[in-house]
């Protein structure tokens, strides 16, 4: 009960700070790709059973800043959501795919970090993003299927929870697209189910690339069980105008 | 209790079921079913084709197992889960006994098998013990994806990091990743077979410095080219 309207206030809160958020008339195009008309998808980076105690806290604290400093949640809608806002789909022609024989629901291309929709078993995870700072925070919390080594979280479930932050934050730093390079070093191993703090920013911006950097790190940052670094270079490309969806 | 029984038949559907599907929800189970035991259903191997792996996957493959026939090369099996006996061999090298949750233990799966047939990671992997090199032949399903119709970054990065870590462990025993390193040339389309070729390029005392290439299945597209450094933990140093 009280969790539900914990959902329901983070809910509220989210809308109120993007209608009252000065810094959305700055980049109208990005944001709105982040804001269907249509919300009758669910957003998965909402609050739920799963979530750990220091998510659900760090959660509230980054969604008052989204109200004061003008920090901005970025919505996840069921899996769908590229990086780039616009919403997936049936797997395109050209891919080879042959999903007939799945039915309409599992058919569907997913974006990775939300390809386990079972709650708390994949990528538990919330992005927030700072435009005037071109920074993000991503609450990561990597659950039972993403092991690695036994009661440890796989590397590259890390790689691309840090891949996925970085590709949004490019989007909405500078119209970054793909990844060109990525380097990560790992210091220490990520407990099952432990909360991953990472901070990123952008670097630099030069000759149509975004360099950003990225620390992971546990909430008390004087204990750092999780240490990896990682250095990423997104690829900016000029956008097509899209039609009206 | 009823969850995993659910689990347990879809996963029955899928070995059993008509060549290419799977049993449509609310069909009738085949009278031969037999109810199999969790632990069986862990103990599947799952690098050898099913129904969603693609013409190309399957040549190379064959390609593969070809070579097998001499024992110059061996396919690794691949699970759900790791066996116990590995499991203690980790805990044994790496770890301190006090973070490990035995709960938590019997819920986890390998990521890379937390997947339905054809969605996630299809892959298997040939090594050479005298060439030192790790071959992963790797097929992208749909719940993979990044940009629209290719291959998301991670899950790239998670796949050479799946390989080239084998390469490392089969050359060194226990290993974690220190660092990794991967350009990207060309984004992978989904659901496309790709070649990772992985090679152990030295060693320094605990380091092990591995290398790698991702190719399209014809070796005419260089997708990906990734460097790396795993090293053997100390056993006398916790890793956490």
């Amino acid at each position: 009960m009280i969790r539900r309207g914990f959902q329901v206030a983070a809910r509220l809160g989210h809308h109120r700070g993007l209608l009252g958020d000065p810094l959305i008339l700055i980049f109208p195009a990005q944001f709105s790709r982040f804001l269907p008309e249509k919300t009758d998808l669910k957003d998965d980076a909402l609050p739920d059973a799963s979530w750990c105690l220091d998510m659900l806290s760090l959660d509230q604290e980054f969604l008052e800043k989204t109200k004061s400093s003008g920090w901005i949640k970025l919505p996840s809608f069921k899996g769908k959501t590229q990086p780039n806002g616009a919403v997936s789909g049936p797997c395109p022609p050209f891919s080879g795919c042959d999903t007939a024989h799945l039915s309409p629901d599992k058919g569907d291309c997913r974006i990775f970090t939300r390809c386990i929709q079972v709650e708390g078993q994949g990528f538990e995870y919330v992005i927030f993003f700072q435009p005037s700072k071109k920074k993000s925070v991503c609450l990561f919390q990597p659950g039972p299927y993403l092991e690695g080594p036994p009661g440890f979280t796989h590397g590259g479930s890390l790689a691309a929870m840090m891949d996925e932050t970085f590709s949004k934050t490019a989007f909405l730093a500078g119209e970054g697209l793909f990844t060109l390079s990525f380097n990560i070093r790992f210091k220490n191993l990520i407990p099952m189910s432990s909360l991953v703090v990472m901070d990123i920013e952008v670097e630099k911006i030069e000759d149509q690339k975004l360099y950003m950097s990225c620390i992971a790190h546990s909430r008390d940052q004087q204990f750092t069980p999780t240490h990896p670094s990682l250095a990423g270079v997104f690829l900016q490309l000029q956008l097509e105008e899209e039609s009206p969806q | 209790m009823l969850r995993s029984c659910a689990k347990l038949l879809r996963t029955l559907g899928a070995v059993r079921g008509p060549p290419g599907g799977r049993r449509l929800p609310g069909s009738e189970p085949r009278p031969a079913l037999r109810l199999f035991s969790s632990e069986e259903v862990i103990l599947r191997d799952y690098s050898v084709p099913n129904p969603s792996w693609n013409k190309d996957l399957r040549l190379l493959f064959d390609q593969f197992m070809k070579k097998c026939e001499d024992s110059s090369w061996k396919r690794l099996p691949s699970y759900k889960r790791i066996p116990a006996e590995k499991i203690q061999d980790f805990k044994t090298h790496l770890l301190d006994p006090k973070l490990m949750k035995e709960e938590q233990m019997s819920q986890t799966q390998l990521f890379t098998r937390s997947f339905d047939d054809g969605l996630g990671f299809e892959y298997v992997m040939f090594y050479s013990d005298v060439e030192k090199r790790m071959v992963c032949l790797f097929q992208g399903g749909p719940y993979l994806e990044g940009p629209p119709g290719f291959v998301h970054g991670g899950a790239i990065a998670t796949m050479i990091d799946t390989t080239i870590g084998m390469c490392a462990l089969m050359a060194g025993g226990v290993v974690v990743t220190a660092n990794l390193n991967i350009n990207y040339k060309r984004p992978i389309p989904l659901c496309s077979a790709v070649m990772i070729n992985s090679q152990l390029d030295k060693v320094e005392g605990r380091k092990f410095f591995v290398s790698c290439n991702v190719q399209s299945a014809d070796e005419k597209t260089l997708y990906s080219e990734a460097t790396s450094i795993f090293i053997k933990p100390n056993p006398a140093k916790s890793l956490t």
